[in-house]
């Protein structure tokens, strides 16, 4: 079985918003639709005294999603990679999924045409894994990333860089608690300068 | 938190499911179980019963006017594990159902004879249709609770207090509508809505004072002890942004002063003006409910959404249109 | 997206450069029917993969409906947004008509040309230029790089601007943010600080750079002459100094150390606000983790009057401690020596003398102008053998050329081309700017897009743009690496490279086509590399296969160079150059243009301190405003300002603010938090409103002074460096205050500004020095009074003597007379005779006229070659150069081997010049293609 997942690096983001805006053109997306934000919430502490770190976000491909099971149509799926997509032309758009989702990473655009409006989301590059040819089998935010903060690939695989990273470095995920098991692993920033 | 993604479609729909599918449960309580075979009392709840057929078809209306792709509705009677898909089928069953119902009942002579063939069958399509209306309002209630994502959706305080809610909606929609029959004036007509209104009358007194107890105890326990999104959003309905429509809509003209008109009024007070006021309130309950889809707040994420701009707030969004003309 | 097929038939991989930012990284484009479809990060390029936003939009810029993409012609009033396409050779010879007229009535040098950055053909214009007679061109130049780059010549030879990283103990960034700036290299210093390498940065802001680094110093902004001088003084006094290294190849330590001896950190702490133990630290990390880097950053570029002063101390920190040009530090890669540089394609000898004067401001700011140009030239040819651009390095001062249009002083500019720039929002005091803009007579305008300043244009040039134009990086011009990219498509509709437009005007002007016998950028990138004989005979061969050419690593040049590239031929603490302009030769503090110690009054009005010039990720410059995938991400400018400070000023994160220097006020939205001083207001910069209707509001066309921090910053001249001339853009003092409901429009009032009799604010006085003429304006500092010593020994004709090192210098090539009684060429190490510096052949044992290629005896006389007996009678004899060949081919014979050998290396007989095939040991007569053996036997079969 594979698992596919992503290990961000916060030690190296540096919320240069290339994966962002790396996404948008790739995935050709309308103008307010935002896959992968890079979140700051500033710069924390007492100044000169502080920290700051960036957490890019995206859809967390949860192993037990809870956008999937609400969706009434059937066009929310799962792979059997665990990669979580949407079939649009299934998709009516009642929003159940983007109310569903505990992350906040389901969207539909305001500037789509009225009756061919769905909801978008991160699919981690299926284009891009399902082709033929030999783009790296890997995400755009991943290969874009000038620091090399994101990792991509099977956790079921153990030669895998995730695989490593995940078992070998303390992670964290976002909202364990909700139990959907999200499959964006974080390496924590320590935070500031000396 | 990018923005509110259910708006006024969401909550009527919300709201008019309720409403319907409580009007067509109560109908079958008082046909069928209070006042079984009286004529009178079948002709009194038919207008409710068609009331209750419209609230749901201007719900669904409401609810497919708001999607995106309307055609991709028809998936969701393909799919059987999402609580929606249940609330779509109860909603198409119960609605025939009503519809073949009023229809045995029908007052229009052309259509005597139709009404006549299928009348045997009436109790089957009432009891099918007070089922479903049941579920309907239930269900309301429970698919918010089921997005564990709000966490001031997600309690079992809110699928009581929306059925609750639907329940004391219904109640009012039959005290307005209940009678109203072209055999309106007989006096077996007469008596049988004059018996279903005091009841009704009486069920919406201990119902108003049902959900406010549980609104309160929800509202106030989330002030007190909930986590710290349910925390800020019971702010916002104490004293907050929502306290005006919370306090003075909901409380005490949605729930509190329709409940003294019941209590102390008579005549059009308790008829009429009481049952508009409870209705007005569980809209209003509907909407702040659906207002209220506040998540917890990944790190940043408030700050990143504010700084973006919406459609129509500024103009570089559509200034350069790729598909259009060059203009040097 | 549908999937592209990149291996569909008729797609071509093409690597190619991007060209948003200097950065340039690696782009692969792949190309189907002339279209771009498809790029991506070049993963074998520096930038291994990675694009930043800018890159990554790049077919959304190709393909922007705003491009510009025919030639222009005002159709209306000026400003009226009325235009006419015309065709672009039509309008280019009515520009070069207008031009010769003007030049013809008024002279050449009233016709100016402003520039932006370096991507653009910087070469080319300045060939315009030269060829046109005009030495009034500039760029932002004085914002960026060169006076620092001039003061570090002044002091070692050559800017130090190469990073040994990879062998780097310590790094320096100084007022640098990579991490919003330059990605690639942001990637490398991470993994070198996780290596263990010490990592300070150095910036008022809590930049991205600054959360990963072992040492932030939060300077208060401009303060960072007083920060560098009391950091040199804690390396000399606390004997930081190499002191092997200085012994040997430094100059006038003793003099600096006395110079610096107040300096210390205690003093610079009430400047900087930094704790003097702060201050020591940094001193002790960079100073004991030798050898170590500053990396080169814009910061002392934008100081205003002290910023040449603080680029100078630096200089002088990275000399003492040992660093320059060490395995490890800062490396000086000199002009390149083996592919031609910028400045040899520039004709500057085109530029007679009396035109040099005329340039304007070369009277002021002197070290980056003709004057000092011409000095560090003459050094560095003398030195390395070639030298620097005069593009970016020997420029007219550009707020000075915008204040000439208003004045007529020193004399009336009537004709403007920008190429590739904004400047009202990219210079200072955007208000005089823009109304330079509109006042000048004839404005000529090549850009992407219809900017404040096309609008106001005559003609409008379309300008060809990433993947549509070969890229070169040399770095200005200034370093011995070259890498580039391919064109990727030929330009879209109309659009030219600048190249082909200043050829192009070129030709129209009536100049001679010898001079622009190129008609490509391949085709001069191709004749650049030519030198590196490499086996490649096209530019895009060389992208293809190569890409990138580094010379062999070469440090500790000044160890066999005999020493620095300084005209004493050390480390000058006390530049003679310097001196000679009339400044002082070691870095003598002065304070920023406005600050609370020097202008306590104006900070009483003004309490906080605005720095400008932050870059927002998206953006670079002045530009990508109109690419609304990335305008998404940050659609409005915001300040930084501290939590402290806002709530005592009552602002909310996301309020809009009003920002107010003397000079005027912007409209800005607050971002608060934690990342700078709580007097501390951080700006971006350059803002601008591409998406509004530039017509509808010509004292604010398209919205270009409302938020543009540059109506803030100041080009007065006292305000200005006296040394590279650069304009105060950081630590102006300004107040910050909540926009209210009646407050809230911008209105022409809100920008004062700086020319007489033009100052809208009514009620309001201003200063006296705002209202004088630019000439009669005094300078930050006197001139400092110095007459270089006279000759010691007789100088015969043809030489100059140079005092610094008492040495003789050939004037025509700039040999140095040796000892000898040789000149040495300082590139080849070589010797060439006293009177013509002609070239001694060791081999040949005779002077070589390496201009004609003729050889001389000593005594001068035309070197004849006796034939040797060897040679086989029927090959011919050339006695002028000493060699047999084969009359019919021309092929040269090889005395050693009894071989003809062709010019493609094929070995021929020498009596039939049959060529020799290897595989089947054969002579072959390819005229005829019969086979022979060595006995001329015809072989057959």
């Amino acid at each position: 079985m594979a698992r596919m997942c992503m290990v961000i690096d916060k030690r190296r983001c540096i919320g240069c918003h290339s994966c962002t805006v790396a996404c948008r053109t790739w995935n050709q997306l309308p103008i307010d639709i935002v896959y992968n934000p890079v979140l700051s919430e500033g710069t924390q502490g007492k100044f000169p005294n502080v920290h700051r770190t960036w957490t890019p976000m995206l859809c967390q491909h949860c192993a037990k999603p809870a956008c999937v099971p609400a969706c009434p149509t059937g066009a929310s799926k799962q792979d059997a990679d665990g990669t979580v997509w949407i079939e649009y032309k299934k998709c009516m758009a009642c929003k159940v999924c983007v109310n569903a989702c505990p992350y906040g990473m389901r969207d539909q655009s305001k500037f789509e045409p009225r009756l061919h409006q769905f909801i978008r989301k991160c699919t981690f590059c299926r284009d891009r894994r399902e082709y033929e040819g030999d783009y790296a089998k890997s995400t755009y935010c991943v290969d874009t990333c000038h620091q090399k903060a994101r990792v991509f690939g099977d956790l079921d695989d153990p030669n895998s860089e995730v695989h490593k990273l995940v078992n070998r470095v303390k992670t964290t995920r976002i909202f364990e608690n909700l139990n959907t098991e999200p499959q964006i692993y974080y390496i924590d920033d320590m935070g500031g300068a000396l | 938190m990018r923005h509110h993604y259910w708006e006024l479609p969401i909550y009527v729909y919300l709201f008019l499911g309720g409403l319907g599918g409580g009007i067509m449960f109560l109908s079958m309580i008082f046909s069928l179980f209070m006042f079984p075979g009286v004529t009178a009392v079948v002709e009194t709840l038919w207008l409710p019963m068609l009331v209750a057929v419209g609230c749901l078809g201007l719900g669904c209306f409401f609810l497919v006017f708001e999607l995106g792709q309307p055609f991709a509705f028809l998936g969701v009677f393909l799919k059987s594990t999402s609580i929606i898909c249940w609330g779509a089928r109860f909603l198409t069953v119960a609605m025939i159902s009503a519809i073949l119902w009023l229809v045995c009942y029908i007052p229009l002579d052309m259509l005597a004879g139709l009404a006549e063939a299928i009348r045997p069958s009436a109790t089957l399509w009432m009891v099918l249709a007070g089922c479903c209306g049941f579920a309907i309002m239930v269900y309301t209630g429970v698919m918010l609770s089921t997005l564990k994502a709000h966490s001031f959706w997600a309690t079992p305080a809110l699928p009581a207090l929306f059925t609750v809610s639907a329940l004391s909606t219904a109640c009012a929609g039959i005290m307005l509508a209940a009678g109203i029959h072209p055999n309106g004036g007989l006096m077996q007509n007469l008596l049988a809505a004059e018996a279903i209104k005091e009841i009704v009358h009486m069920a919406d007194i201990v119902l108003v004072i049902a959900e406010l107890t549980i609104l309160l105890v929800m509202i106030l326990s989330f002030l007190g002890a909930g986590n710290k999104t349910q925390n800020k959003v019971a702010h916002r309905w104490v004293h907050g942004s929502y306290a005006p429509a919370f306090w003075g809509g909901m409380i005490c003209c949605g729930l509190v002063i329709p409940e003294i008109l019941n209590i102390f009024g008579s005549g059009v007070a308790t008829h009429i003006v009481a049952p508009v006021l409870v209705l007005c309130g569980g809209l209003l309950l509907r909407a702040l409910c659906i207002f209220s889809d506040d998540r917890a707040e990944i790190p940043g994420e408030n700050i990143y959404f504010n700084r973006l701009k919406k459609k129509g707030e500024a103009e570089f969004l559509t200034r350069w249109d790729y598909a259009g003309e060059n203009e040097y | 997206m549908p999937e592209i097929d990149i291996h569909a038939e008729g797609v071509e991989c093409i690597k190619t450069q991007c060209y948003f930012c200097h950065a340039n990284c690696g782009v692969l484009a792949y190309v189907k029917d002339g279209d771009v479809i498809k790029i991506e990060g070049d993963p074998n390029y520096s930038n291994q993969g990675g694009l930043c936003c800018r890159g990554t939009s790049a077919l959304l810029h190709v393909n922007h409906p705003g491009r510009i993409n025919h030639a222009l012609k005002r159709a209306g009033e000026k400003g009226e947004g009325k235009w006419e396409q015309i065709d672009y050779d039509q309008a280019i010879q009515e520009v070069a008509d207008k031009l010769n007229q003007i030049k013809a009535e008024y002279g050449a040098e009233t016709i100016a040309s402003c520039g932006g950055t370096t991507r653009t053909d910087d070469w080319a214009r300045r060939r315009f230029l030269n060829q046109f007679g005009t030495p009034n061109g500039f760029h932002n130049a004085l914002l960026c790089w060169i006076p620092t780059f001039m003061a570090e010549t002044c002091v070692a030879g050559w800017s130090p601007f190469e990073t040994d990283l990879g062998g780097a103990k310590c790094l320096i960034l100084w007022g640098m943010n990579p991490g919003a700036s330059t990605l690639p290299g942001m990637h490398g210093y991470w993994d070198l600080m996780n290596a263990g390498m010490k990592c300070i940065v150095v910036d008022p802001r809590y930049s991205e750079t600054a959360s990963k680094a072992d040492l932030w110093l939060p300077l208060r902004p401009g303060s960072d002459a007083a920060l560098a001088l009391s950091m040199l003084h804690v390396l000399i006094y606390e004997g930081m100094v190499d002191w092997d290294f200085a012994g040997e190849y430094v100059d006038g330590l003793d003099e600096l150390t006395d110079h610096v001896a107040d300096y210390s950190p205690e003093w610079a702490s009430e400047i900087t606000w930094l704790e003097p133990d702060l201050i020591r630290q940094a001193a002790r990390m960079y100073g004991q983790n030798t050898p170590g880097c500053i990396q080169w950053g814009c910061t002392w570029d934008q100081l205003g009057r002290s910023s040449t002063t603080a680029s100078h101390a630096i200089a002088l920190m990275r000399a003492l401690t040992g660093n320059l040009d060490v395995p490890g530090g800062d490396g000086m890669p000199g002009p390149a020596l083996n592919f031609m540089t910028d400045e040899e394609l520039e004709l500057n000898h085109l530029m007679p003398e009396e035109m040099k004067a005329k340039q304007i401001g070369s009277d002021k700011f002197k070290l980056t102008s003709w004057p000092g140009y011409t000095k560090i030239s003459t050094i560095n040819k003398r030195t390395w053998g070639k030298t620097l651009p005069a593009e970016w390095f020997c420029e007219a001062h550009g707020p000075s050329v915008f204040k000439a249009i208003l004045t007529g002083d020193p004399y009336q500019i009537h004709a403007l081309i920008v190429n590739a720039s904004n400047p009202i929002n990219s210079y200072g005091d955007s208000k005089m700017t823009l109304a330079a803009i509109k006042a000048v007579e004839f404005l000529v305008c090549v850009d992407y897009w219809m900017t404040p300043i096309a609008l106001f244009a005559d003609y409008v040039f379309p300008a060809a743009g990433a993947l549509e134009r070969p890229t070169i990086i040399t770095h200005y011009g200034a370093t011995d690496s070259v890498m580039g990219g391919r064109r990727a498509i030929q330009p879209k509709y109309d659009r030219h490279t600048d190249m082909y437009f200043w050829r192009a005007l070129g030709l129209a002007c009536g100049q001679d086509p010898e001079n622009w016998k190129w008609e490509t950028e391949e085709e001069v990138y191709t004749e650049i590399i030519a030198g590196l004989n490499l086996p490649f005979s096209t530019w895009d061969e060389f992208v293809d296969n190569m890409r990138m050419y580094y010379p062999p690593l070469h440090q500790k040049k000044f160890e066999h160079n005999g020493g620095f590239w300084t005209p004493s031929g050390k480390i000058e603490c006390n530049s003679s150059i310097l001196r000679e302009l009339g400044y002082a030769g070691m870095p003598t503090y002065i304070g920023c243009s406005e600050n609370e110690i020097d202008h306590p009054e104006l900070a009483e009005e003004y309490p906080l301190t605005l720095t400008t010039g932050g870059s927002l990720m998206p953006y670079h410059h002045s530009e990508h405003f109109n690419m609304p995938y990335t305008r998404y991400i940050w659609p409005d400018p915001y300040f930084m300002i501290n939590e402290e400070k806002a709530e005592e000023l009552g602002i909310e994160h996301g309020d809009w603010c009003w920002i107010e220097t003397r000079r005027g006020r912007i409209k800005m939205r607050a971002h608060v938090d934690q990342e700078v001083h709580p007097k501390v207001i951080f700006t971006p910069r350059g803002w601008w409103y591409p998406e509004r209707d530039g017509s509808a509001d010509l004292d604010n066309p398209f919205g270009c002074l409302e938020s543009n921090v540059n109506v803030l910053t100041s080009v007065d001249e006292e305000h200005c460096d006296p040394m590279g001339g650069s304009w105060a853009n950081r630590g102006l003092l300004c107040k910050v205050y909540k926009m209210t409901e009646g407050d809230s429009e911008y209105t022409v009032q809100d920008t004062a500004f700086s020319i007489p009799g033009s100052d809208p604010r009514k009620g309001k006085t201003k200063e006296e020095f705002l209202h004088r003429l630019p000439s009669e304006a005094p300078l930050a500092r006197e001139k400092v009074p110095f007459e270089a010593p006279q000759p010691e020994i007789e100088v015969p004709e043809g030489y100059e003597w140079q005092w610094q090192n008492n040495t003789l210098y050939h004037k025509a090539t700039n040999y140095r007379l040796d000892e000898s009684g040789w000149l040495i060429n300082p590139i080849t190490k070589g010797y060439h005779d006293a009177t013509y510096a002609w070239r001694y052949d060791a081999t040949l044992q005779c002077l070589v006229d390496d201009a004609t290629g003729k050889k001389y005896n000593m005594d001068y006389t035309p070197k004849v070659f006796e034939r040797p007996e060897t040679i086989p009678a029927n090959l011919a004899w050339n006695e002028d150069e000493g060699f047999a060949y084969h009359e019919a081919t021309g092929y040269k014979y090889d005395a050693n081997s009894g071989w003809l050998i062709a010019p493609n290396g094929a070995y021929h007989d020498a009596n039939f010049a049959y060529r020799y095939d290897a595989a089947t040991g054969h002579l072959i007569d390819d005229a005829t293609g019969k086979a022979y053996d060595f006995e001329y036997n015809e072989i057959t079969a």
